[in-house]
């Protein structure tokens, strides 16, 4: 009925533990991709603000060196023609305010060459020139990098035109100071951030976690045999695995709940078949005992004819059995057996052939009347082939009351649009239409004249249930029963997707 | 290369060759290990105490002492950078020991001496100034006709008023051969560019004298061969008026220039090590006192308690102190520096061949 674990042992307490251990974290997963996701975003900011503070310090101190350069160029002149330079002390005082940077400059004319200044100096920038347009540029000078700001004009009086270059260069130290306290401010409030998410993460991870521990314990704290749903309040994350748990506990008590059932039916079963043989043995014992007096050939008579009767018994008994067990196979699989495409008429004519002997002895023809060459359904032969079994034992059964003329009972499967319909007809004395509905409960029997279990007909709409097909039950013309079971055809397309 | 645009200081040479070749004076045991070379253009005078008393404290460091002029030094520093015979190097002309330190001949050091120097009584740690002296006017109260000057209008007043007496009796150094009257001519234009003008224009109508070195001034100041010394070193000066009553010091009302006399180790300095040991101990309570009480500098963190001392700036009127840093650079720029001489020069009217 069940699908178990096949050697369902109890772990040791070591074992348990180790398992505990080997198992993957679900928190620690949460914390190792939160850990990955921020310090992939806090290494990116702080990239960034490497980046960013350079920039910073260099457009800062960039204007510093651009104001001394235009003081510088400000002051450049003509004089007798000559290009000359008197260098403002405010430009230089300017310059000063990055107090430990060396300072280099040139001033040369295109014409004049070298006016003054640092004459190593490469004063060609690394961009084309173009007049007037200051340019900023890194350069290494006397084993320091430098920043350099560069720009070059044209001189003109009425008698002479000159080009002026000027460079002025500053080393880095201010600039790389200023850069790392920014980047340091910012790295320090990165990395208080990021150690603050990962603390909400691990305080989250154990809030987020503890629904799971409440449910775990509420489980862990139930009375054996409690498969009442759990009722604690959970926040809505957890509310599905809640009610899974909720519908499982549902389905294990439904299971549990067929299952004695099927104990109450096996008990039922057998008990009536064991009285009677009981009684039929009492009666074999009785008939020497009893009447010590008659014949031996009357008592050896009657005696035989008692112990026939306990090997009848036995033989109904043992149907039984079979049945009960058939009946607990077809419920196994129907509840784990997906259904599958199957053709519909083997199981059929497999069971049509093994009743015909059966009934031919009981007097009933058993006919199969086909002419359909294949008939595609979602189901599972074996079920449909003890419904069939059932089904045509019930006709023959109760089509043999009428022993003396030839009765016969039909198997038919016609073709309908969307269904094909299995027929089983019988010419016995019918179901009274009150109790047509009620042939198929469990131990229900019609007529207790007849043998019969009360499970057949119980089992047959278990089965047809769990096809989703539907049965029906008509009269015969002119007496007689007719059980109509229709199953959905078999839809290639379905069973392609 | 660099230094190529100073070719025009090769006119000069001639006094460099004697500079270089002064005495070597020891210090200390001669059996110490350890010799620290300075290089220094500071008067023995004022240094010798000191010297004495850093032996007396590390008696395994012998120092040897060269005495140097200001530009020689300057000079000698470039010279030398490849291999460095000295391994302090002591100077009053504040703008040639940034321009080293900028041009990279100096290396760094850091003490908790040098830390707690404030910053701006050093440079990237390279160069640190251990003494803050003021400019002054050296007077003859003898010769000198009329009231004392006490600031430089005062004194312009006097030469007009007087102008045979002071024809030739005022001395200042040549800015050419002096760095450290060289800075201080370019920090007086800088501060009062009218009355420097004025000022170099009297000098030059009534003949000035100019002289390489501090002590030649105020020799002849005492002497009375000179009425005025114009721009000379506050601790020479007041050391010189305190044993001679001839002689009176002045701090110009107007304004008073106050130097700092700085020291920086070069780059591949042979004894870095003890050279360090030697700006510490300048820098050291002990020689900063010593430098007041006993009158041979004036110190960066004077003792303020001695009412009336002498080597505590007492100065009349605002202060310029000659701020140690970049700007220091603008002076000596090549074009400035040449323009500045040559004025000079046309302002006194003499030439190079004098």
């Amino acid at each position: 009925m069940w699908q178990k674990s096949l050697n369902h042992q109890n772990l040791s307490e070591e074992e348990e533990q180790s398992a505990l251990r080997k198992a993957p974290s679900l928190r620690f997963r949460f914390i190792l991709t939160g850990f990955l996701v921020i310090g992939v975003i806090a290494s990116l900011a702080i990239n960034l603000i490497f980046d960013y503070s350079q920039k910073l310090a260099d457009l800062s101190y960039d204007r510093l060196l651009r104001s001394a350069l235009l003081q510088m160029d400000e002051n450049v002149g003509l004089m007798r023609n000559e290009v000359s330079i008197d260098i403002p002390w405010s430009a230089f005082a300017t310059l000063a305010q990055a107090d430990e940077d060396r300072v280099f400059y040139k001033v040369e004319s295109l014409e004049q060459g070298f006016i003054t200044g640092y004459q190593d100096l490469n004063s060609e920038p690394p961009q084309p020139p173009v007049l007037d347009q200051m340019q900023f540029y890194n350069q290494e000078y006397s084993g320091e990098m430098v920043r350099f700001a560069w720009i070059q004009r044209h001189l003109t009086d009425p008698e002479t035109a000159k080009t002026v270059r000027i460079v002025l260069g500053q080393t880095r130290l201010s600039r790389e100071e200023m850069a790392s306290s920014i980047t340091q401010k910012a790295v320090e409030v990165v990395v208080f951030i990021a150690l603050v998410a990962i603390t909400l993460i691990i305080i989250g991870s154990h809030l987020v976690l503890r629904p799971l521990h409440r449910i775990e314990r509420a489980l862990e704290e139930r009375a054996m045999g409690d498969l009442t749903p759990i009722e604690i309040n959970t926040p809505k994350e957890t509310h599905h695995l809640k009610v899974a748990i909720n519908h499982f506990m549902a389905r294990l008590q439904t299971n549990l709940e067929q299952l004695e059932n099927y104990t109450a039916d096996a008990a039922h079963q057998l008990r009536t078949p064991l009285a009677s043989l009981k009684a039929l043995a009492e009666n074999a014992r009785d008939i020497t005992s009893a009447d010590p007096h008659s014949t031996d050939l009357d008592s050896s008579e009657r005696q035989y004819q008692a112990l026939d009767n306990i090997v009848k018994q036995c033989d109904a008994l043992s149907q039984t059995v079979t049945l009960l067990l058939n009946q607990a196979v077809v419920s196994h699989r129907l509840q784990t057996h997906r259904l599958e495409p199957i053709d519909l008429l083997p199981p059929i004519t497999a069971s049509c052939r093994e009743q015909a002997v059966t009934a031919l002895h009981k007097g009933v023809r058993l006919s199969f009347d086909c002419d359909l060459k294949e008939t595609m359904i979602l189901g599972d032969a074996f079920s449909i082939q003890q419904m069939m079994q059932n089904l045509i034992e019930n006709a023959v059964r109760y089509s043999a009351l009428d022993a003396q003329n030839d009765t016969e009972v039909i198997v038919q499967v016609s073709e309908f649009e969307r269904f094909y319909r299995i027929k089983v007809i019988d010419y016995g004395d019918g179901i009274p239409d009150l109790e047509k509905e009620r042939v198929f409960e469990r131990f229900y029997r019609g007529r207790y004249d007849i043998a019969g279990s009360g499970v057949g007909l119980a089992m047959v709409k278990d089965i047809v249930d769990h096809h989703s097909a539907r049965i029906e039950i008509v009269d015969t013309e002119p007496k007689g029963t007719t059980f109509q079971v229709d199953f959905a055809k078999f839809q290639y397309h379905e069973g392609v997707l | 290369m660099r230094q190529a645009f100073w070719g025009f200081m090769l006119i000069v040479s001639m006094f460099v060759g004697k500079a270089w070749a002064t005495e070597t004076v020891w210090f200390g045991n001669s059996a110490a290990t350890r010799v620290l070379y300075i290089n220094s253009a500071l008067d023995l005078a004022s240094f010798e105490p000191i010297l004495h008393e850093f032996v007396a404290q590390y008696p395994y460091i012998k120092v040897a002492y060269h005495d140097v002029n200001t530009l020689d030094l300057y000079h000698l520093t470039i010279k030398e950078h490849k291999k460095p015979k000295a391994s302090l190097v002591i100077s009053s002309a504040m703008d040639l020991h940034l321009k080293l330190v900028n041009d990279g001949y100096a290396q760094s050091y850091q003490s908790s001496f040098t830390d707690r120097l404030p910053d701006s009584f050093k440079w990237r740690n390279q160069l640190f100034a251990f003494s803050l002296e003021p400019i002054v006017m050296l007077v003859n109260k003898n010769a000198f006709p009329g009231e004392m000057p006490e600031d430089r209008q005062s004194l312009l007043q006097t030469i007009r008023q007087n102008e045979k007496v002071m024809t030739k009796r005022i001395g200042t150094y040549d800015i050419r051969q002096s760095g450290v009257g060289y800075l201080l001519a370019s920090q007086d234009a800088r501060q009062a560019d009218v009355t420097w003008g004025r000022l170099l224009e009297a000098f030059g109508s009534h003949d000035v004298q100019t002289y390489c070195c501090t002590h030649d001034i105020i020799d002849d100041v005492a002497s009375g061969k000179l009425v005025l010394g114009y721009n000379l070193l506050g601790s020479y000066a007041s050391q010189r008026a305190q044993d001679d009553d001839r002689l009176k010091m002045i701090l110009p009302k107007d304004y008073t220039l106050m130097l700092m006399r700085a020291a920086l180790i070069p780059k591949g300095a042979p004894n870095a090590e003890d050279a360090g040991l030697f700006l510490d101990f300048l820098l050291s309570d002990n020689s900063q006192k010593m430098m007041q009480n006993q009158g041979l500098l004036f110190p960066i963190w004077p003792d303020l308690n001695n009412q009336n001392d002498p080597f505590v700036v007492n100065a009349p009127g605002p202060t310029g102190v000659i701020e140690l840093d970049q700007q220091l650079l603008v002076g000596r720029d090549y074009a400035k520096q040449k323009r500045f001489i040559r004025n000079w020069e046309m302002a006194l009217e003499i030439s190079d061949e004098d």
